[in-house]
Order: C-alpha cells, then sequence, then structure tokens
C-alpha cells in the first residue's frame, strides 16, 4: 500500500524566483512571500458582534478591530475585513480554525481561509511608489499609519492590505492576495516593480 | 546652410553647447544642443519647410513652440517605435533622433498632392459631403479610403509597441498645473504651509514664460529666482515636483489624469523601464496655472513657413538661442507682442518693421524703433510673399487705405493672449468673456479648482506672482495647512493693452485652424449655410477638431463668426471643452495589462501539475483550465478527448473542477436562507448529505445551478458553476443583507481554499480506497449516492468526501486544502495507477455531461426556465423562493416553450453543430419556421456518433420526430431526430452502483 506524501506547495511556489529582479543595484523594494499561515475568517452571528468582540478580547487580549485597522498580538493579527468581521492570521497552529471554534462558539461564524490567500509582505525606499502602481489606497504616512489596514483591490483582484510594524526605521506592507489570482498578480508587481530593483524572497516567518 | 547651426546664436539661451546631439530629419543630419527641443534645433538649422498640411499639402512651417503647435507635426523614431503626429515644439532632442515629415510624397520638397492647392476653390467646408453623395455604397468602400489616404497625418507604427507604460495614483492636498511664475508661487505659499503638493510641468524645465520673457522677482533675475524657489521647493518633503508631466483631465471626487513622458526623452527607455507613466492624482484643491497661448491673426499667407507667433520668436531667441529670421518683422495688436522686437534687438537681429493694428503706440516704442532704425506701420499685414522657402516680403494695408510693402525673412504675429481655459472648463463649465484683454477667462470652474495668473487673465509677472501665490495659500488653507507662507514673491506688472483684431481681409487663404486646413471663407460659408452655432461650426468646418483641440484656432474662428453673423463674441459663446488637453497614447491608458497580462489570470491548485502533463489549456472566464491531455501519437483533440471518456467510462478518471464557486453558508438560518434562494428546499437536508440545487432570477428565469451540502446543522457548503461564481457571491451577498436582513446568515466565499477533483469511473471506490484512510467506509451502505462528509486520508490529512456525478459515473468529488492541490494530483496518479487512472480535461467532462444529458451554461443562458431544462417539478409548492411568482408568468409556462430535449443525427456519421436552427421536415428554413437551435454538442465515444442538446419547441413531446438541422452559417442542412436528453444510462443505475 502506498503511502502518500501531502507536501503543500505555496500558490506563489512556482513564480517565485527568489534573489535579485529589474533594475541593478541596491534594491529599493524587498517582496517577501510569507509561507504557510493560519487565516481565519471570523463573522458574528446576528446581533452578536458585542459578544464576539468579547470572546476576541479574551482570546488575544485586544479588542478585535472595528474599522479599518489590523491589531498585532505576540503571536497573531486581526485585521478587519468588513463590518463585524476580521481576519485572524497566525501561524503553526495555535489559532486555527479548530482552536477558535471554541472561542467564538455562538457568536461567530468562522471559515477557514488559509489555502486561500497568500501573504505578500512588501517594504524599502521604494515600496510606496511601486505600490501607488496598483492601489489606488493614499499610503502617506500621516495617511496610513502602521496598523492601517484595507479591503481594496489591486490589478482587479481583491486584496486586504495593511500595514504592519516598521522593519529597520522602513514602512511594512502586507498583501493577502487571492491564491488562484496570486500568480497572475505576482508578475503585474513583478512588472511594477522591476524599475527599482527588487530583492525577492520567501520566508516562513512573519 | 542646414546642418552646421547657421541661425544659433553665440551666445545665451538655456541650451547646454558643450552636449552637441546629432539628428536627422528627412533623411538629412543636423547637430543641436541639449536643452533644444526638435523645433528649436530646426530653427537653430535654419530649417523653415517641416510638413505639409492636412487638406491642400500646403507648406508649413513652425508655429508655436509648445503643445498648442498645429503645424510642425511629425514622425518621430522608426519601425516599431514611430510616433505619429508628435509636435517638434515639445519633442525634446536626443542624440540620434530620427524623425520625418508627414502628409507628402515624395519627398517634402516636392509633395505631388501639393496640385490640391489648384483645386482649393472647390475644398471648402462640407466638400466631402456634398460632392462624395453618389452613389451611397461608394462611401466606405471608395471615397473615404481615397480621402483618408489623401488628407493625412503620420503613420502609426503597425507592429507591436516595444516599450511598457504604467498607471500609478498619486495623492495630495493640492495640484498645481504649471510651473510658469503663478504655478511656482502657489508651490511656494502652499508647500510652506505644510500641504502635500504635486507641482505638473508639461515642458522638461520648469519656469514656463519666464525661460522666454525673463524679468525680474525680487530683486532677482528671473532664472536665478526660478532656481531658488526650485530649490525650496525640493527641499520640502512633502512637495512633489513632475516635470515632463501634462495633467490632461479633471474627473469626479478631485481626481486628475496626468500622463508622464518618463522617458520619451531618451531613444529607448532603459532596461527595466517604461515609456509613459499614467496618473491618475487625488487632490483636495486645484491651482490651474496653466497660462495663456498667444493667438494668431488671420490674414492672408499667415500659413507660410517663417510666419510665428511672436512669444514662439521670444522662445527661440531667449530659450533656445535659435534665430528663426535675421530680419524680423513684428505683427502685433498689443503692447506684449514689443517684447519681440526688444527680444529681436537684443539679440543683435534686424527688425525690419513693426506693424500695430492699434491706433496708437506707446513713447517707450517709438523711441525704440527709432534707435532701432525700424519703420512702425499702423495697419495690419494683408498678404505674405513666400512659400516653401519661406517669408520674402509683407504688405502692408495702412489705417487709411494706402499699402506698403516689408523685406523680411520672418513674420512675428501676435493677436493677444487665450487662457488656457481646457482644465478650468472640463466639467462643462463655460468661460466668460472679459472686454478689457479680448479673451475668453475660466468660470463655473470644477470643484476644489481655481485658475491663477495668465490662465485666469493676469497677463503682468506681478499679477501672476500674486495670484498664483494667494491661490496657493487658500488651496492649502482649505486643505487644513496653516504653516507659515512666509512672504509673497513681487515684480512690476507689465502694461497689456490691445486693441482686438481677428481676420484682416484680403486676397489669398487666410488660415484659421492650420491644423485642419479651414480658412475663414470655410467660417464664413458655414454661417451661409446656416451653420452658426459654435457646435455645428466646428464640425461642420473641422475646425478645433485636430489633434490640438483648436488651441490657435478656436476663439478666432468663434470672433469671425460673431462678425459675419453680426452678434457678440460672448453671445456666439465657446464649444465645449473637453480632455484630453494633449493627446494621450492609448499604451498608457493600457499600463501593463497588454499580452498575456492583459487581464488577471486565475489558476487551479494543479495547474503546474497539468502543465507539466503537457495539457492543453483553454481560458474559461479568467482561469486557465486544462481542456484535455494530448498523449504521443494522437492526431487530434477528438482523439485525446474520445481515449479520455473511455477511460473514465471503463475504468476511472480524474479532473480538476476548483473553478466551481464554493461558498460557506453558515448560521442558524443558513437553511431557510437556501429555501429561499434555491427552488428546492434545503433545510431539511440532513447533515451528511448533498442535493442538487437550482436558482431562479426575480424574473423567474434560471440564474444557476449547483450542488450544496449540508456539513453541520448550521454550516451548508454550497457550489456554483465556475462562470457565475462571482455573481452567485454577489447575488446570495445582496439576498443577505437587503433581502432577508432578519436571518441570521454568514456568507464567505471558499473557492480558492479548497481543491476540488471530480474522481469518476467504475473503478473510482477501488482508487479511492488505496488514498483513504482504511477506517473509512466507501461501500454503498457507509457512503451513500449524495453523501458528503469529512474523511481521513491515508497520511493524516482530512479531507471532505462528496458522492455526486456530473459524468453519470460512479463518481466523488474530493476537496482537500488548496496547497495541498498539487499533492492531490500527484497521488490520484500514483493510487491510481494499477486501475490505469486518466486525468481527463473540461471537453470530456463536457462529452460526459451530454451523453447524461445534464444542462449547463449553453443550455442555463439567461432565457430558459426550470420548465425549458426539465427540472420544472423541482419547485417547491411549500415554500416561497426567488423567482417564484414571476417563473409563472404566462408565456413562461406556455406549451408551446423550447425546452431542452436530445438531439442526434440520423445519418450516423454526420457531424452535428451547435447553433443549426430546427425546422419542421419539408417546411422553408426561416423565422417563421425556426423551433429553435442546437445549443450542445460531443462526439459520443458511448454512441460512437454525434450527439446533442437543443432546445426545441415542445422538444419533449417529439421524441422520435425527425426534423432538419439548419445551419445557414455552414451551409448545411441534415436531419436529425430529437430523442431523450439522458444519452446514457437513462436510469442511473451506474452513479448509485
Amino acid at each position: 500500500m502506498a503511502e502518500f506524501s501531502w507536501d503543500v506547495r505555496s500558490p506563489l511556489e512556482r513564480a517565485l524566483i527568489a534573489g535579485p529582479y529589474g533594475a541593478q543595484g541596491d534594491s529599493g523594494v524587498a517582496l517577501t512571500e510569507i509561507r504557510n499561515f493560519d487565516l481565519v475568517q471570523v463573522m458574528a452571528r446576528r446581533g452578536k458582534a458585542g459578544e464576539m468582540i468579547a470572546a476576541a478580547k479574551a482570546r488575544f487580549g485586544v479588542a478585535a478591530p472595528e474599522t479599518p485597522k489590523a491589531i498585532g498580538t505576540s503571536d497573531a493579527s486581526l485585521i478587519w475585513s468588513g463590518p463585524d468581521q476580521f481576519l485572524v492570521l497566525s501561524k503553526g497552529g495555535k489559532h486555527s480554525i479548530e482552536a477558535l471554534a471554541p472561542v467564538f462558539a455562538g457568536s461567530a461564524s468562522l471559515s477557514d481561509q488559509s489555502h486561500a490567500r497568500a501573504l505578500i509582505s512588501v517594504s524599502g525606499d521604494k515600496a510606496r511608489a511601486m505600490l501607488a502602481k496598483l492601489s489606488s489606497i493614499d499610503l502617506h504616512s500621516d495617511v496610513f499609519g502602521v496598523g492601517a489596514a484595507a479591503a481594496t483591490s489591486m490589478d482587479h483582484t481583491s486584496v486586504t492590505l495593511w500595514r504592519g510594524a516598521d522593519r529597520n526605521g522602513q514602512a511594512v506592507f502586507n498583501l493577502l492576495v487571492f491564491a488562484t489570482f496570486a500568480e497572475s498578480l505576482w508578475h503585474t508587481i513583478l512588472d511594477s516593480t522591476a524599475e527599482y530593483g527588487v530583492t525577492i524572497g520567501h520566508s516562513e516567518e512573519f | 546652410m542646414a546642418g552646421d547651426q547657421a541661425n544659433r546664436l553665440t551666445s545665451g539661451g538655456l541650451i547646454d553647447r558643450s552636449t552637441a546631439l546629432s539628428f536627422r530629419f528627412d533623411g538629412e543630419n543636423f547637430l543641436g544642443f541639449k536643452g533644444d527641443t526638435l523645433a528649436s534645433a530646426l530653427v537653430a538649422n535654419g530649417v523653415k519647410l517641416v510638413g505639409r498640411s492636412f487638406k491642400y499639402h500646403r507648406p508649413r512651417g513652425i508655429l508655436t513652440a509648445g503643445s498648442e503647435e498645429p503645424n510642425a507635426l511629425v514622425e518621430l523614431r522608426s519601425g516599431a517605435r514611430r510616433e505619429p503626429n508628435t509636435k517638434a515644439t515639445t519633442a525634446e532632442l536626443y542624440e540620434g533622433l530620427e524623425a520625418a515629415s508627414q502628409n507628402r510624397w515624395p519627398s517634402l520638397n516636392f509633395d505631388v498632392m501639393s496640385v490640391n492647392q489648384l483645386f482649393a476653390p472647390i475644398f471648402v467646408a462640407g466638400f466631402y459631403y456634398k460632392t462624395f453623395m453618389w452613389p451611397a455604397k461608394f462611401w466606405e468602400a471608395i471615397y473615404e479610403p481615397a480621402i483618408r489616404r489623401a488628407a493625412g497625418l503620420g503613420r502609426a507604427a503597425g507592429v507591436s509597441d516595444p516599450d511598457h507604460y504604467d498607471k500609478a495614483w498619486a495623492h495630495c492636498d493640492v495640484v498645481i498645473v504649471g510651473s510658469g511664475p503663478a504655478g511656482l508661487a502657489a508651490a511656494l505659499a502652499a508647500g510652506r504651509s505644510g500641504a502635500r503638493v504635486i507641482l505638473c510641468e508639461e515642458d522638461f524645465v520648469l519656469g514656463g514664460r519666464l525661460l522666454a520673457n525673463g524679468g525680474t522677482i525680487d530683486g532677482l533675475p528671473a532664472a536665478e529666482w526660478v532656481a531658488r524657489t526650485v530649490a525650496e521647493l525640493e527641499a520640502l518633503p512633502d512637495v512633489r515636483i513632475m516635470t515632463r508631466t501634462t495633467l490632461f483631465g479633471v474627473y469626479d471626487g478631485g481626481t486628475y489624469g496626468a500622463i508622464e513622458h518618463v522617458n520619451d526623452h531618451l531613444p529607448v527607455p532603459p532596461e527595466h523601464q517604461v515609456r509613459q507613466r499614467l496618473w491618475r492624482i487625488v487632490a483636495r484643491r486645484c491651482v490651474v496655472a496653466a497660462g495663456a497661448i498667444e493667438r494668431p491673426i488671420v490674414f492672408a499667407g499667415n500659413d507660410t513657413p517663417g510666419v510665428m507667433m511672436a512669444s514662439a520668436m521670444r522662445s527661440y531667441i531667449n530659450r533656445y538661442a535659435a534665430a528663426p529670421a535675421r530680419r524680423i518683422a513684428l505683427f502685433t495688436n498689443n503692447e506684449d507682442g514689443w517684447r519681440t522686437a526688444e527680444t529681436a534687438i537684443a539679440a543683435g537681429l534686424q527688425v525690419a518693421a513693426v506693424i500695430d493694428a492699434r491706433p496708437d503706440v506707446s513713447p517707450a516704442h517709438r523711441s525704440l524703433a527709432s534707435k532701432g532704425g525700424f519703420p512702425v506701420l499702423h495697419g495690419s499685414v494683408s498678404a505674405v510673399d513666400g512659400g516653401k522657402t519661406g517669408v520674402r516680403k509683407i504688405s502692408v494695408s495702412l489705417t487709411g487705405g494706402a499699402r506698403a510693402e516689408v523685406e523680411a525673412d520672418g513674420l512675428a504675429v501676435s493677436g493677444g493672449w487665450n487662457p488656457a481655459v481646457g482644465p478650468t472648463s472640463y466639467h462643462r463649465g463655460r468661460p466668460k468673456w472679459r472686454d478689457d484683454i479680448a479673451a475668453f477667462v475660466p468660470d463655473g470652474v470644477p470643484p476644489g479648482m481655481a485658475a491663477a495668473g495668465a490662465a485666469n487673465g493676469a497677463f503682468g509677472l506681478g499679477a501672476c506672482l500674486r495670484e498664483g501665490f494667494e491661490a496657493g495659500a487658500a488651496a492649502a488653507r482649505d486643505a487644513g495647512r496653516s504653516g507659515n507662507i512666509g512672504s509673497m514673491p513681487a515684480a512690476d506688472d507689465e502694461i497689456f493693452s490691445i486693441t482686438p483684431l481677428w481676420h484682416v481681409a484680403g486676397k489669398g487663404k487666410a488660415f484659421v485652424d492650420q491644423q485642419h486646413d479651414v480658412t475663414a471663407s470655410d467660417v464664413e460659408l458655414a454661417q451661409r449655410e446656416g451653420f452658426q452655432s459654435v457646435e455645428h461650426l466646428k464640425r461642420y468646418t473641422t475646425l478645433g477638431m485636430a489633434t490640438d483641440q483648436g488651441k490657435t484656432s478656436n476663439v478666432a474662428g468663434l470672433a469671425i463668426m460673431a462678425a459675419v453673423s453680426g452678434k457678440s463674441i460672448p453671445e456666439t459663446g465657446t464649444t465645449i471643452y473637453r480632455p484630453p488637453y494633449v493627446p494621450v497614447a492609448i499604451g498608457a491608458f493600457a499600463g501593463h495589462h497588454r499580452d498575456e497580462n492583459f487581464h488577471a489570470t486565475r489558476l487551479t491548485p494543479s495547474h503546474h501539475w497539468a502543465a507539466e502533463l503537457g495539457a492543453v489549456f483553454v481560458d474559461t472566464g479568467l482561469w486557465k483550465r486544462a481542456q484535455w491531455y494530448p498523449r504521443a501519437g494522437e492526431k487530434d483533440w477528438l482523439e485525446s478527448v474520445t481515449r479520455e471518456v473511455k477511460a473514465v467510462r471503463s475504468g476511472v478518471g480524474f479532473c480538476d473542477v476548483s473553478t466551481l464557486g464554493k461558498i460557506d453558508v453558515h448560521g442558524p438560518d443558513a437553511g431557510a436562507f437556501l429555501d429561499r434562494v434555491y427552488i428546492n428546499a434545503f433545510s431539511s437536508l440532513a447533515v451528511g448529505k448533498g442535493r442538487y440545487g437550482l436558482m431562479l432570477r426575480e424574473d423567474g428565469i434560471v440564474y444557476d445551478d449547483g450542488t450544496t451540502s449540508r456539513l453541520a446543522e448550521d454550516h451548508y457548503f454550497l457550489t456554483t458553476t465556475t462562470a457565475k461564481a462571482g455573481l452567485v457571491m454577489q447575488h446570495l451577498e445582496f439576498c443577505r443583507q437587503v433581502l432577508f436582513p432578519e436571518l441570521d446568515v454568514q456568507l464567505t466565499s471558499v473557492s480558492d481554499q479548497w481543491a476540488q477533483f471530480s474522481i469518476a469511473g467504475p473503478k473510482t471506490r477501488d482508487l479511492l480506497q488505496e488514498i483513504v484512510d482504511p477506517a473509512e467506509d466507501l461501500s454503498n451502505e457507509g457512503f451513500p449516492f449524495m453523501g458528503a462528509r469529512e474523511v481521513k486520508l491515508r497520511g493524516g490529512l482530512k479531507a471532505r468526501l462528496f458522492r455526486i456525478s456530473f459524468s453519470g459515473e460512479m463518481a466523488f468529488e474530493i476537496s482537500v486544502p488548496a496547497r495541498h492541490g498539487e499533492a492531490m494530483a500527484r497521488n490520484l496518479m500514483i493510487a491510481g495507477e494499477p486501475f490505469g487512472v486518466t486525468p481527463y480535461g473540461t471537453e470530456a467532462l463536457g462529452v460526459m455531461r451530454i451523453e447524461k444529458g445534464h444542462v449547463a451554461g449553453p443550455e442555463l443562458n439567461g432565457t430558459t426556465t426550470a420548465g425549458d431544462l426539465g427540472l420544472g417539478k423541482m419547485m417547491s409548492t411549500k415554500k416561497d423562493f426567488i423567482g417564484r411568482v414571476m417563473a409563472r408568468r404566462e408565456a413562461l409556462v406556455a406549451p408551446n416553450r423550447q425546452v431542452v430535449v436530445g438531439i442526434k443525427p440520423t445519418d450516423k456519421a454526420r457531424r452535428l453543430r451547435s447553433g443549426a436552427h430546427i425546422i419542421p421536415k419539408g417546411e422553408t428554413p426561416g423565422p417563421e419556421n425556426d423551433q429553435g437551435y442546437v445549443t450542445s454538442v460531443c462526439f459520443s465515444p458511448v454512441l460512437d456518433q454525434w450527439i446533442g442538446l437543443g432546445l426545441v419547441e415542445r422538444g419533449r413531446e417529439r421524441i422520435g420526430e425527425i426534423v432538419r438541422a439548419h445551419d445557414p452559417l455552414r451551409s448545411e442542412d441534415y436531419d436529425v431526430e430529437l430523442c431523450n436528453s439522458v444519452f446514457y444510462d437513462p436510469d442511473g443505475g451506474r452513479q448509485r452502483g
């Protein structure tokens, strides 16, 4: 009897070629695909938004976002995805749908989106210039500060965009894109970034 | 002499004399300098003739020094990069530039089509409409193509553009259009206040008219003030200066379109860079400081090469150190024109005469004339003697009736200035007339916009700075910025005194619109023929409809119309202003969305595995789906597809069906919700079971179908067709949020979460037992038809298994989280190897669904009812659902509706084609006898013949009837038999087995 391997393959595994891309010299943009995460859509049941928020607070120690924001905890990010709903992004199974089911029992409906998205982190001097080609959102620091989030579109594709904590003094933008669109959007991203020089990588860590 | 920059002045100019650039015009080699435009380099080389006119092929030279140029249009670059109708006046010179004149054959100097000039008396406005009316059918085939060849602009490259373009968004508090004194002052005020500022300048150098006019600001020479101001602006973190960027449109909500010529000044964009970038700028406020455009005076011979706008002459002399002529005559009706005489004298050029149409000339100018030794003639230019080699002699009608002649090789003309009212009028605002400057100024500007400086009719330098600074400060304040704006830059105001003069009567053609060859007499003719409204004038004569949008001609045209129709200019009015302000390449609007990136594509989880196997992919919506998997030696698609179908029907195969829309329906009221959106009941469905469901539109027509399974009391897993996945999600969200907000139900798309495969064929269970944990019971009892539940796979992964069949065979669909999708495909190949497992594509899937009589897209075509599809009995009578009431309308339940039926040719060897019409035997094909058509066809390996489904009037009552399939598109007509739509295993034993 054959034994089967159920290796995972990220939606960008074929398209992503780690290393430099585009213009030579100092790269203006770093693109990193974050692989293998848990992502759970939490939607309040009718009239239960308060209970859902309380349940989130008990679980994560922070209030769930009620406006377009992303709230980070030590081991999860809660990202607004619409009225009375948010996404829980984490790694390692601690906040998987199975783990969260009892937390939100009765207050919210959960839907596993762990495999439905690809996660791309964008940073570098030219990150905003490059994102301006894809997104109609104003990403100026005064407008889109750390923790700002948007449910928006890029290249006619739905995207959840949020600004994470700065890294080495530079802004970090995160894009959650639909998995089946990811490769197509990736090529558009590379087209838009090539002039700045890109460092491409992937990571198992946020 | 051409080629030696003989007309380059020995000093001055904003050119870099240390960087010589070689270029070619019409095959001849020339030199210019960095900082030149193509036009200024041609001027420096003494080239006067640069093009032939649109209709009459008259020789034309350079009229202006800016983006309003009507004449000096060239084909820039060659091969795939050839750009027709490029303005030499804005094309930045680069090393190796190649340009060619347009609309001439065989050469610019000797143009055969210039014989058109001899026929000029008949080429009047409306000539084509009047002349080429009969026979009507000749218009499209003969007349229009011939006219287009004769009257033309440049030639498109005709091949794919090798360069890339992109699009970007920008956001700011204040966008400022133009970097002349008003624009720079506005940027200073807004920038100092802390506002986020974008300054757009279409030129490659900042300064606007200061570059040509000079002047003194804050005690500094203009150039130094510009440098100091730009340095201050560049030091502000939130001020972005965009040169080579034209703001071309004003859209709703403070959105502006701009085109940035990122690399048009280079022969080829550097690697990885785009040629142009289209900007969408979102701004709270906009200051239009786009300046004004000097307007010509219409007189006979005003299109002779060497006749140039007075301001353009100043630009060529002061900015480019290039002399358009050695002995210059000036024709003006205003004070500003005199500055060209001053400039010419300062540059050491000769002034032949100044012809001033005004009654008086200032004492200062009189003394200038006497010092310069040239006459001041009161009157108007009535004719120009010259031709393709330029101006030779100018005839002047003096006030009082006498005539004079002036010998000159260049004629500068100033008829006054028209504020650039385009951007301020793009929201249908009509500019208003101001008598004191004899010009239209902005009125009814779009929300959030203000005009300043010359664009607002303020022609003095001091006034430009004041208005600009105040507008910039006000815009920043409105945007909530309150920083210290410092002191306002100051300068003196020049006097602008004008006596309007539009048209000098005389013999010979006097051009209003030089790009479209519209003359003053065309305008008069239009008035005589009743085309008196400016909008009619425009369309009848094509005045202002060329690529320059009449920037130099519209006002003169309507002024002449006003004169001949006895109305005032404001009564006559302007035509509607529409974007774009300058032509914008379609490529810039496309951006990166071209070729394979024309639209986004979606890939299934097993895409790369299928590609490795050599699958042929088909575009279905945005998806790339494996259509079939050809094997070596197979001669065509039909052979591959037939093999795949036979393999499934006799063994086992699998197909990636992840493209189906998948929706999690959660909540205590999920069942009640589904009862309302489907025609059949779902609240009664047991947990662990699936059911086929059909949705109607509100009007009773079928919307979509699919299988929905109940995974828990409060959790259904709904599937849609591939085509309608997004639309059904929208529809259900609308139902949830708007129609039934009282229901406690939550929807989430999980289309991308699950990789789903259909496994079909009599050996399906054998294959599955290899891959599923041995503890799972897959027997008919343990997993009956339409069962649905989670199972454990060997190796520990959990999957969902659904016992549903589209093929008519024993079949399951299995889903795993999408990142395991490729592993699933590989493991199905391993597990199925002993059973000859065969991956199959969408063609085989389609064949099997037709053999089984399942309806799909061609039958769910937006016109069919559940009854038409043979599914009328599914409509529940025990509950309400969307479409229930409207589905009972008389026409939707009429007995003679076209309904789904099976169709097969009586000649088994004949190929059936979809689209063929069904006509009763013995009747004549035509609408009155048309009883339906063939919707879906396939070659059925089981029946060994072509079969199909069709929508046929009363089809189900006519099983066994022979009718005609009439196919006029393919010139076919043959007999077919109407039959049961389920060709294969009609009692369903195989899928239940």
